[in-house]
Parts: structure tokens; C-alpha cells; sequence
């Protein structure tokens, strides 16, 4: 029996496959995951419909999953921006951390009638935000240092930098617990609808701002250019200094802006231990979402799902923490391999002719 | 001629999703044998051949070498079976060496561990032939010495100069395809299957590519020839395929048939090839370039001192061996190239050091050697490509937005003026998706359009079909009445010769020799590409030092 194998690029991608992968995906996932539960005992019917049905069916469930949205679009969006220009921003956590701490010493230490408190926290934050980020991308364009191992070295700066400055300059609020003064009723972001805040506004503005920055302003065509051949933007004349800045100070932006949206809206205060590991979970939203800024909101509302619903399992069926990182880790796994089957077709052939050997055939036909 | 073909293809079948790429195709070598096989962009031509060595495998049909059923599942199998290919786009790594490249997938252990005895004694005996050492030796060591040599004298055989021990990036694109040659070389084929080999060759060295393969072909190598050139199936080929839209036109031994018949087997039509060059006045200069130097990518100079000056209505054309300096003077007056030396004024405006953005916006337009590389995005649809330079054009929205469907519009405008195929949708089909030919078309649509003071070409019919030829250099030419100033580089003498005013010789960086076509010595512009030592020995030198005081 002869089994043969073909690989071959496909010229057009049906469209019930364009929208039919991610769902056969995420279930594919499930499936496998479930193997895991058995092991443990959990029906997974009960476990996914923990994760999944009761999250999106119960008001607390909506309403955490959009709160943990709030910051994961927000960073993914900061690692979005630069990735349409051909650049890595692996650093959006210590961005956010910084806009964060901005936004924080904002709140505390000025007086502002009104909501201006709340729109000079955000600048601050933004422009804090901007400026970490502005560093590796003027070491980019200038020196053409590898902006990966920049903007994540000064992560852990960041990181590092908040650890000072929570446990010293900034402490505050009653004992000497790592962490500050608890913000006053003006520097809280008030609350849209249950226990939303009105951060989310913010976020959905800034999805809207990266979608008509891409695909209506000439710097968008610009950064389009440069992301797909820098060579060729060069020589149309794109300066590639000015589109490699400008992606990294708007993406920082959008990440310091995350930050203080986390603290004044969620935490209440700055606390030493704030390191929610958004900035890293962006990445991945940001490579399910490259292809526009309204993917890049949907995969971070699917992926602040995955985190919410993964903690509801936990509590209710006391399935282990480290199982439901699994399932997410899955379901990045699956859908990234579906990406491959999206562009290839694979068939499987089988003959019955003993009369020759076995051949794996394949080919590409890019 | 009754005996057996040495390679049978019969009725090759290979579809595409869309297209039906071979329909039908036979398709047969003679042993020692130069076969030319010629067709457009599309025509099927690549397909085959990539059936052939491996590539892809066939829908239908089967194919016979020297009598027996070849089964190809990879180019592993196309080798080992006498097939060897080198392909159009190069298949080598960059930063691997010219030696390394050749011996990827042939690796011959480090000398020390060599089976048959000859050692240096670094090592014991006893240890040397050990199977376990030996079996790792094979997996994980690797000399070079012996195929270094080996390489070397191929190299030499076939008169191709190269340095075994340089870094692919740092050879130039002619010096490349020898590498490709000699890596099918290396590897003792039975039959070769050269796709394009001589784009990137001058006339001289095609003329010594031919002596090798007619050499080769002597000794009973079969050798497929791919070409867009006719004069070359001509000179070269014993008998010739032709192939249109999939479809084998035919196969005629090439003495039997002229030119302009093969021409018109091609493409379906009849092929003008004689260009009306009407007289134009010359104006003044658009571009006046002064002691030009600068550096290539290794930081060696490779411009040393060059003065171009080229006025509206005029073009220049300048004639060279691949990697003398052609590349970095394009890319110098394209404001793409640092200078180290030397000024540059457009218009009256001194551009010198001044940004690729200020040479764009002074009007200047450049269609690079390198399609892929610096002339257009490949994954971005065809309007982004079209638009590459002109979104900044007021007419596309003034301020920071950017009117979408103007840009569409404007494409699909050039698309249509330009003739550019295979482009239903304008934002739907990426540039890379193109044929070659009709990438150039947009680029060079792309660049005229903009209505150019200066047009810097490099190489703009490279590996373009016959069609295509035709229609850019028609498009130059028109561009000249329109009083632009054109800098036309390229390798094809005829190319030069038809098109241009002026021509200039460039050697090692520098202009060495300047004639008009009219009154140019076709043998002397040759061997002034050469440095004036052809290979002709003493009448070479006799006719370099009669025309030595003239020419610098």
C-alpha cells in the first residue's frame, strides 16, 4: 500500500475556513485539554462549561472578563503597532509598569478640578509609557540595535526601578506595607457600568485610533511599507527613523495607558507586587491580531476569557492553577498550527499498488 | 539522428489551482545534446523543469532517463539520478562561502578523517578508521580543502573567476550564478538544466559560458538551456522547445529556423525588433555628477571618481561586467548611496548627501536591479506598490489622511496603461504574485508616470520576457522624447546599443571608454568591459594599445 502525502500552498483560502479555524481550533484544544482532566478526575463538560458558559453567562464573569480585557488591548495594540512596521516590542509590560508609576505619582501629588486629574493621569501615564519605549527605538533606527533585546532588558528595569520606588519615595498609606497612598475618590476612574471602569472607553479609542492610523493616514501606509520591505521604503524615499519612532512612542503610549488604567481603575493603589504579566500575554494577542487593530480587541477579549474563566475553574472544581495555564497554552498552540493549515492544503492519498515503495511526497508551491 | 533521447518526458500533465501549467507536454533530450527551451513568463517552462529536478511532482505523465522510470520525490533524488538545475532566483546562503555553498548537501569530512588513507598523521591510523569515528566524522566534520581544490579547478576549467573562500553577499549577482553553475558542476551530472544562466553575463562571458557547455556537451553532458533571448538559442542550442501557455508549441533543430519564426512561436504573434528612435533635441542637463566615489558593501571603493552628465532628451548608457561599479553608481545618483566623495546636482539643485526622500521629490525615479529586493513590497497588494512613491502627491488628500480609493483608482490607471497582467483586483493581488516582467512593468509604470527629470535604470529587461522587452524599452524610449534624461544601465550590449546617445564604458569603477553607437567598435567596447585584456592575447592588446589614447 502506497501512502502518499501532499503539502501544497492553496491560491485562495475558502472563506468558511477563514472563519471556521478558530472555532475547530479552540475545540481541538478543549479536546486535548480534556485528556488532562480525565487524568485528574474533573468531568471536562463540567470544567469547560465553568470556563466558558458560566463566564460569559454570569454578570460576574462579563464583568471581569472586560475589566482584564481593558489592559490586554491595550498592551496587545502597544505590541500590534510595532509589528505592522516590522519591529518586536517585547517590552509593553515594562512600558505599562512605568505609565503606571507616571500616572500613580500624577494622582497623589497633583490637585485638579474634575475629571482633569483623571485626563493628566493619562498623559502622564501615556508620555511615561512613550518614553520607555522611545529608547529602544531610537537605538534601533540610529544604531540598528535589536529592539527584542532592548525593549525586554528594560522590562526588568522598569520592574526594578517600581521595586525602589514603591518601597521607598512613593510609600505611603498607613504602616509600611510596599505599596502607596490609596488614591483619593478624584484619581479613581469611575466606574461605567457594575464594576467596569470607564477604562474601557480609553481602550476601544485607542483600537479605533491604531485602526484609522493604519489604514487611513499616510504614516500607516508608511509604517505598511516599511513592515513589508524596508529596503524598497528606503528607497521610495519613507523615512524608516521617523515610522521606527513613531510606532514605538504611539505603542508605548497605548501601554502606559494600560498601566494607569490597571491601578486607578482596578487596584486602587500602587503596590510593590503589581507585575500582572499583561505586557508579555500581548504578544501573543498581538501575532493572533497582526492583521488589523478590531482582531487585536477580539484576541484580547478572548484571552482575558481564558484567564477569568481559567480562575473561576480553578475555584469551583479545584482544578490545579498550573492545568488551566496548560489548557491556555493549548489553545495559543492550536491556533497558531491552524494558521499553517489556513495556507496549505494537506491531502492524503492512499494506493493500492504493492508494487512500489512508500513515498512521503512534499512540495510547496509558493 | 535515430537514436534513443537520453531524457524522455511524456505528456507531463501539471495543474495549479486556476491554471493548468503543463498541459499535455512531451518533452525529450538527446544525449550531448544543448536543448533550448523557450517560452514567456508563465509559459510553462519553470514547471517542467521543476517536475524534472524534483520540485513538484507531476499530475500526469512520467518521465525516463537513459530508458528507466525516474520517480522524484526531491531534488536529492533529481541528483542522484544525473539531474542537476540551476535555478533563475539563487538558491545559496549569503553568509555561508563560495565553497560551503557548493559542498551544502555533498559534505566531505575534514581531511583528517579521510577513509583513504593519504593522511597527514595528525591522527592514528588505528583511530582514523575506527567506523564509530568515522560515522561521526561524516555527520559532523567538514573539509574543505579537498573540494577547495577541487572547485578551484573547475572554476578554472570553465573560466569562471572566483574566490572559493569569499562570502556569498559579498559577490555580486553575476558572480553568483557561477557559483550556482559550479555547484551543479560539483555535484557530475549527467544532465544539466540551466534556467536563465546568462541574464546576468556580459557578452564575453556568455560567449566563454558557451565554449564550457559546448565543451560540456562534447563530452556527453546533456545540458537544457532556459532563455528569453533568441540570439542565444541561435548561437548556442542544437535544437529548440518552444512552449505557450502550457502547451508545446513544438521542438525544431535551431538551424532549421529563424529567428523572427521562433519569435513568433513564442509569443503567438509577430515581434518587432527593430525600435524607432526618433530624433530628439537635447536639452539641458538634467543631472551633472562630479568626481563621484563611494564604497560597496564590504568597504572597498567602488566608484573612483566617476563624471556623468546626462541632459533632457538624452540617454545614457552604460556598458559593464557585472560588479564594476554599475550597481553603486545607480544607486549613488538614486540618493540611495553614501558618497565618499564627490557632488551631485539635479536640476541645478545640489542633492549631494541629501536624503533618498529630497532625490524623490527632485523628481529623480530609479528602477533597481533587484525587483524584489528594492523595487517593490512582494507581500503588498499591487496598489501599494503602484503608490510607493506617489502617496505623498497632494492629490491623494492633503494633511495626515490618505484618500484610499484615489490611490486605487490611480493604480488601477497604471495597471491598465502599462499592460500590466494578472492583476484583476488592484488590492487584492500582491506584487509578488506577478511575473517578472510584469513587475517590471509596474515598477517602471510606477516611475515614469511620475513624469521623472532624471530616470536612473538598472538592468530593466534582467530576466523579462520577450513581450515585456519590448514593451519597457519602447516605454525608455518614450521617456527620451519626452525630454527626460535616462541613465540606462545594462549588461545587454545590444540593449545599450539600440537605446542609447551616448554610451560609456565602466571598468573597476571608472568610465574608461565613451563612443556614440553609430561609430561604436562593437569588439572594442567589449573588450574596454574586460579592462582591455581579452582573452584573444596578442590582437587584443595590439587593438587595446591602438586605441589607448583616445579612450582615457
Amino acid at each position: 500500500m502506497n501512502v502518499e502525502l501532499d503539502i501544497g500552498a492553496r491560491e485562495d483560502v475558502p472563506t468558511w475556513l477563514v472563519y471556521g479555524t478558530p472555532v475547530f481550533t479552540v475545540l481541538a484544544a478543549l479536546a486535548v485539554s480534556s485528556v488532562a482532566l480525565v487524568a485528574l478526575d474533573v468531568s471536562p463538560v463540567a470544567a469547560y462549561s465553568v470556563m466558558f458558559v458560566e463566564t460569559l453567562t454570569s454578570e460576574f464573569g462579563l464583568t471581569e472578563t472586560t475589566v482584564k480585557a481593558i489592559p490586554l488591548v491595550l498592551t496587545g495594540l502597544a505590541v500590534y503597532l510595532p509589528l505592522r512596521a516590522g519591529l518586536w516590542n517585547i517590552g509593553a509590560e515594562g512600558q505599562l509598569i512605568l505609565g503606571g508609576l507616571a500616572g500613580t505619582w500624577i494622582g497623589l501629588n497633583v490637585s485638579a478640578p474634575g475629571y482633569a486629574l483623571l485626563v493628566a493621569m493619562f498623559l502622564g501615564a501615556g508620555v511615561a509609557g512613550a518614553f520607555w519605549a522611545a529608547v529602544p527605538a531610537w537605538l534601533r533606527a540610529k544604531y540598528d540595535i535589536n529592539e527584542i533585546i532592548t525593549t525586554l532588558l528594560l522590562t526588568f528595569v522598569a520592574l526594578n526601578l517600581k521595586n525602589y520606588l514603591i518601597r521607598g519615595p512613593m510609600q505611603g498609606g498607613a504602616g509600611t506595607f510596599p505599596q502607596t497612598e490609596q488614591f483619593s475618590g478624584a484619581a479613581t476612574i469611575p466606574s461605567l457600568f457594575g464594576n467596569v471602569h470607564a477604562g474601557l472607553l480609553v481602550a476601544l479609542l485607542m483600537v479605533a485610533v491604531a485602526y484609522v492610523l493604519v489604514t487611513q493616514t499616510r504614516l500607516g501606509f508608511e509604517v505598511t511599507f516599511v513592515g513589508s520591505n524596508p529596503e524598497a521604503a528606503t528607497q521610495a524615499g519613507i523615512s524608516r527613523y521617523k515610522v521606527y519612532i513613531l510606532v514605538f512612542v504611539i505603542g508605548g503610549l497605548f501601554a502606559g495607558f494600560a498601566g494607569i488604567g490597571e491601578i486607578a481603575g482596578v487596584q486602587g493603589r500602587f503596590r510593590a507586587d503589581f507585575e500582572p504579566g499583561y505586557g508579555f500575554t500581548a504578544i501573543v494577542i498581538a501575532l493572533l491580531g497582526r492583521n488589523g487593530a478590531l482582531k487585536v480587541l477580539l484576541a484580547g477579549f478572548f484571552f482575558a476569557l481564558l484567564i477569568v474563566g481559567g480562575s473561576s475553574m480553578e475555584v469551583a472544581l479545584g482544578v490545579p492553577a498550573a492545568l488551566t495555564e496548560v489548557i491556555q497554552a493549548l489553545v495559543i498552540l492550536f491556533l497558531i498550527t491552524a494558521e499553517f493549515f489556513k495556507r496549505y492544503s494537506v491531502s492524503l492519498r492512499v494506493d493500492r499498488d504493492p508494487g512500489t515503495s512508500p513515498a512521503t511526497r512534499t512540495g510547496s508551491d509558493a | 539522428m535515430t537514436e534513443e533521447p537520453f531524457l524522455r518526458m511524456e505528456d507531463i500533465v501539471k495543474e495549479f489551482p486556476g491554471v493548468v501549467a503543463n498541459d499535455h507536454v512531451d518533452f525529450s533530450v538527446r544525449r550531448g545534446e544543448i536543448h533550448g527551451l523557450l517560452g514567456e513568463n508563465g509559459a510553462g517552462k519553470s514547471t517542467l523543469m521543476k517536475i524534472l529536478y524534483g520540485l513538484y511532482s507531476q499530475d500526469g505523465g512520467d518521465i525516463y532517463l537513459d530508458g528507466e522510470r525516474l520517480e522524484l520525490a526531491s531534488p536529492q533524488n533529481a541528483i542522484d539520478a544525473g539531474v542537476g538545475m540551476v535555478h533563475q532566483h539563487f538558491m545559496l546562503i549569503p553568509k555561508l562561502t563560495v565553497a560551503e555553498n557548493i559542498v551544502l548537501g555533498d559534505r566531505e569530512p575534514a581531511a583528517a578523517f579521510a577513509s583513504d588513507g593519504g593522511s597527514d598523521g595528525r591522527l592514528p591510523d588505528s583511530l582514523r578508521t575506527n567506523p564509530v569515528v568515522q560515522a561521526l566524522a561524516q555527520r559532523f566534520s567538514l573539509g574543505l580543502e579537498a573540494p577547495e581544490s577541487r572547485i578551484h579547478d573547475l572554476a578554472g576549467q570553465y573560466g569562471f573567476d572566483v574566490d572559493v573562500g569569499a562570502k556569498v553577499w559579498q559577490l555580486d549577482v553575476g558572480q553568483q550564478q557561477r557559483v550556482e553553475i559550479l555547484k551543479a558542476l560539483y555535484r557530475d551530472v549527467d544532465l544539466i538544466i540551466l534556467d536563465e544562466p546568462t541574464a546576468v553575463l556580459t557578452p564575453t562571458e556568455a560567449e566563454q559560458l558557451f565554449e564550457s557547455l559546448q565543451q560540456l556537451a562534447d563530452e556527453g553532458l546533456s545540458i537544457i538551456f532556459i532563455t528569453h533571448k533568441l540570439q542565444e538559442v541561435e548561437a548556442i542550442t542544437d535544437r529548440v522547445t518552444v512552449l505557450r501557455e502550457g502547451k508545446k508549441v513544438g521542438t525544431v533543430p535551431t538551424a532549421d529556423i529563424t529567428q523572427a519564426d521562433l519569435a513568433e512561436m513564442m509569443v503567438g504573434r509577430e515581434v518587432l525588433f527593430s525600435l524607432e528612435k526618433d530624433p530628439v533635441e537635447i536639452g539641458d542637463p538634467v543631472l551633472r555628477a562630479r568626481g563621484l566615489r563611494a564604497e560597496n558593501e564590504r568597504g572597498i571603493e567602488a566608484l573612483s571618481g566617476v563624471d556623468l552628465t546626462v541632459r533632457e532628451g538624452e540617454i545614457v548608457g552604460i556598458a559593464g561586467v557585472s560588479g564594476n561599479g554599475q550597481t553603486e553608481l545607480a544607486e549613488a545618483i538614486a540618493g540611495l548611496r553614501d558618497l565618499t566623495a564627490g557632488e551631485i546636482v539635479v536640476e541645478g539643485i545640489d542633492l549631494t548627501g541629501a536624503s533618498p526622500r529630497a532625490f524623490v521629490d527632485n523628481d529623480v525615479s530609479f528602477v533597481p536591479e533587484d525587483r524584489l529586493r528594492y523595487g517593490c513590497a512582494a507581500d503588498l497588494s499591487v496598489m501599494h506598490n503602484a503608490t510607493m512613491k506617489d502617496f505623498r502627491n497632494g492629490q491623494f488628500g492633503d494633511g495626515q489622511f490618505l484618500d484610499y480609493p484615489g490611490l486605487r483608482e490611480y493604480a488601477e490607471t497604471l495597471v491598465e496603461e502599462f499592460d500590466v497582467r494578472g492583476v484583476h483586483d488592484v488590492t487584492d493581488v500582491e506584487a509578488g504574485e506577478l511575473s517578472g516582467g510584469n513587475l517590471q512593468k509596474l515598477i517602471l509604470a510606477r516611475e515614469i508616470h511620475r513624469e521623472p527629470d532624471l530616470l536612473v535604470a538598472n538592468q530593466p529587461t534582467r530576466g523579462v520576457d520577450v513581450g515585456a522587452i519590448e514593451f519597457i524599452r519602447e516605454s525608455l524610449l518614450a521617456q527620451r522624447t519626452e525630454g527626460t534624461g535616462v541613465v540606462l544601465i545594462s549588461e545587454d550590449l545590444d540593449e545599450i546599443m539600440d537605446l542609447s546617445d551616448r554610451v560609456l564604458v565602466i571598468y573597476e569603477g571608472e568610465f574608461v571608454h565613451e563612443t556614440v553607437p553609430e561609430e561604436a567598435d562593437r569588439g572594442r567596447v567589449g573588450l574596454e568591459m574586460t579592462g582591455g585584456s581579452g582573452e584573444d592575447g596578442v590582437e587584443a592588446s595590439a587593438e587595446a594599445a591602438a586605441g589607448a589614447g583616445e579612450a582615457r
